[in-house]
């Protein structure tokens, strides 16, 4: 999240805005954000709706019999652009590094204003 | 037979129970190109924030993470 935030300015320059989503609750969220030092809005999945939306939700199930389990969200990056239409999407360890989605933004603002 | 029989009810209930406790993980299906679905959640502010109010105005960029307070 901090890579992202490094790149926000250059991000809001190209007309786009970030926003960190996973399971935690908003109080989990504004402590993190805090701890990071990050300013862009983390958003609150707790009922996982979106990311099976998003087809990302990964689970720990070892002890699925036994009646426990945990979830959480593959780390993914999706860049959606003006009209709604998903441009980009880095899976993994490549979410981790901002570079391509930054690069994406800034060709989609530049193609807009020209 | 009779043992064969048992031991084959078990396997199937077995099989059976596995099959109901498989995870259910979405496999990622959504492509470049398609719409984004949208969205409402609560933001670390407890402010709603719907993915289609920034249509026609921001780009957006979604970055899922696995967990607050895990490295990445």
């Amino acid at each position: 999240m901090q890579a992202y935030q490094a790149d926000l300015a250059k991000l809001q320059a190209s007309d786009t805005v970030v926003f960190g989503v996973s399971i935690d609750s908003p109080a989990a969220n504004a402590a993190f954000a805090k701890q990071i030092g990050v300013t862009f809005p983390l958003l609150s999945d707790m009922n996982r709706e979106v990311l099976v939306q998003y087809g990302i939700l990964d689970s720990f199930d070892k002890y699925a019999s036994q009646g426990v389990k945990a979830e959480w969200a593959r780390r993914t990056t999706f860049v959606v652009d003006k009209q709604g239409l998903i441009q980009h999407i880095d899976e993994g360890r490549d979410a981790v590094n901002p570079n391509t989605a930054v690069t994406v933004c800034t060709t989609l603002d530049s193609k807009a204003k020209s | 037979m009779r043992r064969g029989l048992i031991f084959l009810a078990a396997w199937a209930l077995a099989a059976g129970l596995a099959a109901a406790q498989k995870p259910v993980i979405a496999k990622t299906s959504l492509k470049v190109g398609q719409p984004a679905p949208d969205f409402t959640m609560l933001s670390d502010q407890w402010e709603p924030v719907k993915l289609s109010d920034y249509r026609g105005k921001k780009n957006v960029i979604l970055a899922f993470y696995v967990l607050a307070f895990t490295p990445g």
